[in-house]
């Protein structure tokens, strides 16, 4: 499946060897990976190895303290998170975290926060609505109101408002129930392939992780131990036995 | 959409509601007096006992208890009608809802006046109205009056100012009267050492409380919650003590003589005034400088209202929401926290400053006492007894704590304990303030084409 965006790979996000300090705790202890235009990768892991951490130092909610991110080939690291947005590097944060108090429609509207081309906003609206239709139907609803699944579909799609050049999502499958599950990473494909936006996803759930990922990086405790194509990984029986259960 | 069908659908609901009313009649009257048996027993020491400060006795004012017995009665009535109202058009919505809303046309005279008169079509007409009766008000009451109107209108401008830092930010500043006092004393120091005019320090006052309101907010709005209450608080206090200690301000004693706003240099007691008088359109004791006050703040409020309004519905003021609500969520987003809430305190700042320039011509004597902590307790009730972000809730709430003492003078020294129950009943009953905020309704417009 990845053969078509392989043809004329550019890195556009590369991490090398980062560091990042909670106080004295070192969370990630020099990490380096890179990202190629139209991709998917995943990172994936057990808790507390560092995922979400390396999402949070790429977008500077915590700076990592040396190492270097560039993106596109200019360097990131220690911008704020605001200055990152408009890079276009978005993240959709663990748990949601959507606005309850705004409707959806506003929800959608804060995405593109940055934005303003006005029509722009409205044509990228529409597609979300075709994306989830379920949203549609809800758009006047207050955030708070929504299921979790729903919740969750508005927090990727808040994130596509912002017209992400890397949408970054934090542990999409987090409790939610299996089939909703399966829409959300059914579209997450559908948004790399029709967007061509490149995707780096954590998840706890390596096997549907790997099912829409091209590249995967295994971590653990602050470091990446595995790096290979999904396929790979999904063959390797004794990584999969040791690192993914 | 057929008209005759939803006559039928729709209306049956009102005859039923009426006629229920009034089948359950003697209960209402039953549950009003129990309501009013209570309210007597509640209030008598307030009503009916009275510390005669000459004779060191109380006197026992019995003949009071029959009127308050009275009103609590008709009030309570009144207030289970609409409740009951209330709850019933709850219904009717609902059942709205499931049948597809009826059509304008279809609420007819012959449907419910009330819907029909609450038409939006009608809102325009309304504003016009209310307008035009407020601007007739200085030629028909007392100037008395009018200087509590001039009050009252000051405050819901300081509760419009306070609502965006509060009620639509969520940034708790207990010592939004500092804000008042720069606006006000800018504007007496500039006229008693310069002799700038009113006009001239409007601005001024304004520019110099945004001003500050951005030092301050700079390096505190960090803080969030109970620590920026109390850093707020202390600015609040440090703001009057420099007021009171300074040279400068002339200390406790304060500034006087401040010149009323002018009119093109028109002295308009002396021109305007006699003629109106003699075409009995004035009080003879009016000062038509107060009537001018009242009416720029007349405008000032309007114009409040409708900057408030699209402040709260752009993009800026949902930034400002989101913020109240999940901080993380915004920086995802790419909002910048600081811009946003410096902006919100800044924008806060400059209506307090605003009020308070008209404030100090109003009055023409301004001390460090007028702008006291409690001050700053009062504006931050009107916002939260009116409705934490809700334009009309702030305005309810400014006119009910500014008229309602003035004319409660007879209970001046409970004054403080009905405020209070006022509060906990409120907090009991309408957690969310008189009148809770409801955001404004983005429809998708292709969605609505496609339905049927």
């Amino acid at each position: 499946m990845s053969e078509s965006n392989n043809q004329n790979p550019q890195t556009i996000l590369e991490l090398t060897n980062v560091h990042t300090f909670y106080g004295k705790i070192e969370a990630l202890k020099g990490i380096s990976f890179s990202i190629q235009e139209g991709e998917i990768i995943a990172l994936l892991g057990a808790n507390g190895a560092g995922k979400s951490t390396s999402l949070k130092s790429i977008v500077g909610l915590t700076p990592p303290r040396n190492g270097r991110i560039s993106f596109y080939g200019k360097d990131i690291r220690g911008m704020k998170p605001e200055n990152l947005v408009e890079e276009g590097i978005i993240m959709v944060p663990e748990g949601r975290r959507i606005f309850p108090a705004l409707t959806v429609m506003e929800n959608l509207k804060m995405g593109a926060y940055q934005r303003n081309d006005k029509n722009g906003i409205e044509d990228d609206i529409e597609y979300i609505f075709t994306l989830f239709p379920i949203l549609k139907s809800r758009h006047k609803q207050d955030g708070g109101t929504l299921s979790g699944g729903e919740q969750q579909m508005l927090a990727i799609s808040r994130g596509l408002m912002g017209r992400p050049r890397l949408l970054l999502l934090d542990e999409p499958s987090l409790g939610l129930a299996p089939i909703i599950i399966r829409i959300i990473f059914d579209t997450i494909k559908k948004i790399n392939i029709e967007q061509k936006t490149t995707i780096l996803l954590v998840e706890q759930n390596a096997n549907l992780a790997l099912m829409v990922a091209h590249h995967a990086h295994i971590m653990t405790t602050g470091t990446i131990i595995h790096s290979g194509t999904a396929q790979e990984i999904m063959k390797d029986e004794t990584v999969r036995k040791a690192y993914l259960g | 959409m057929s008209i005759n069908h939803s006559k039928e659908t729709h209306y049956p609901a009102k005859e039923s509601f009426l006629s229920s009313f009034f089948r359950s009649l003697t209960e209402e009257i039953k549950a009003a007096l129990v309501a009013t048996l209570w309210f007597c027993f509640l209030t008598l020491p307030l009503v009916c006992f009275r510390i005669n400060a000459n004779t060191q006795k109380i006197d026992y004012l019995w003949e009071r208890l029959p009127k308050v017995a009275i009103i609590a009665f008709v009030a309570t009535l009144i207030w289970r009608f609409l409740r009951k109202r209330l709850s019933f058009s709850h219904v009717k919505d609902t059942l709205d809802e499931v049948s597809g809303p009826p059509p304008d046309e279809a609420r007819g005279p012959g449907g419910s006046w009330v819907t029909y008169l609450m038409a939006a079509k009608h809102k325009k007409l309304y504003a016009i109205l209310a307008l035009a009766f407020l601007v007739t008000i200085p030629f028909w009451v007392s100037p008395y009056v009018v200087m509590i109107l001039i009050t009252a209108l000051i405050y819901i401008c300081l509760g419009l100012g306070l609502n965006i830092v509060v009620g639509v930010s969520g940034l708790l500043n207990l010592g939004y009267v500092a804000f008042y006092a720069i606006g006000a004393y800018t504007y007496a120091l500039l006229n008693h050492s310069f002799g700038l005019s009113f006009w001239i320090c409007l601005p001024l006052g304004a520019l110099t409380a945004t001003t500050l309101g951005l030092l301050l907010g700079l390096p505190i709005l960090r803080l969030s919650g109970d620590y920026l209450a109390i850093v707020t608080l202390g600015f609040g206090e440090i703001i009057r003590l420099v007021l009171t200690n300074a040279n400068f301000t002339n200390g406790p004693s304060g500034i006087g003589g401040i010149a009323p706003p002018g009119l093109f240099g028109i002295n308009l007691n002396a021109t305007v005034k006699p003629f109106l008088v003699n075409l009995h359109l004035m009080h003879k004791d009016m000062d038509l400088n107060k009537v001018l006050i009242f009416f720029i703040m007349l405008l000032m409020v309007i114009l409040t209202i409708i900057c408030v309004f699209r402040l709260e519905n752009s993009r800026l003021g949902r930034a400002w929401l989101a913020l109240r609500e999940d901080e993380v969520a915004c920086q995802a987003m790419g909002i910048n926290r600081t811009k946003a809430k410096l902006t919100a305190f800044a924008i806060g700042s400059t209506w307090a400053g605003l009020a308070g320039v008209v404030f100090a011509s109003q009055i023409t004597f301004i001390n460090p006492s007028n702008f006291t902590f409690m001050q700053s307790v009062m504006i931050l009730s009107i916002v939260v007894l009116g409705g934490m972000g809700s334009i009309p809730g702030v305005i309810v709430g400014a006119i009910v704590l500014t008229l309602l003492p003035e004319y409660l003078r007879g209970f001046a020294n409970y004054r403080m304990l009905l405020f209070g129950l006022l509060m906990v009943l409120m907090m009991v009953f309408r957690p969310g303030g008189l009148i809770q905020s409801t955001r404004q309704v983005y429809i998708h417009k292709p969605l609505e084409n496609k339905e049927p």
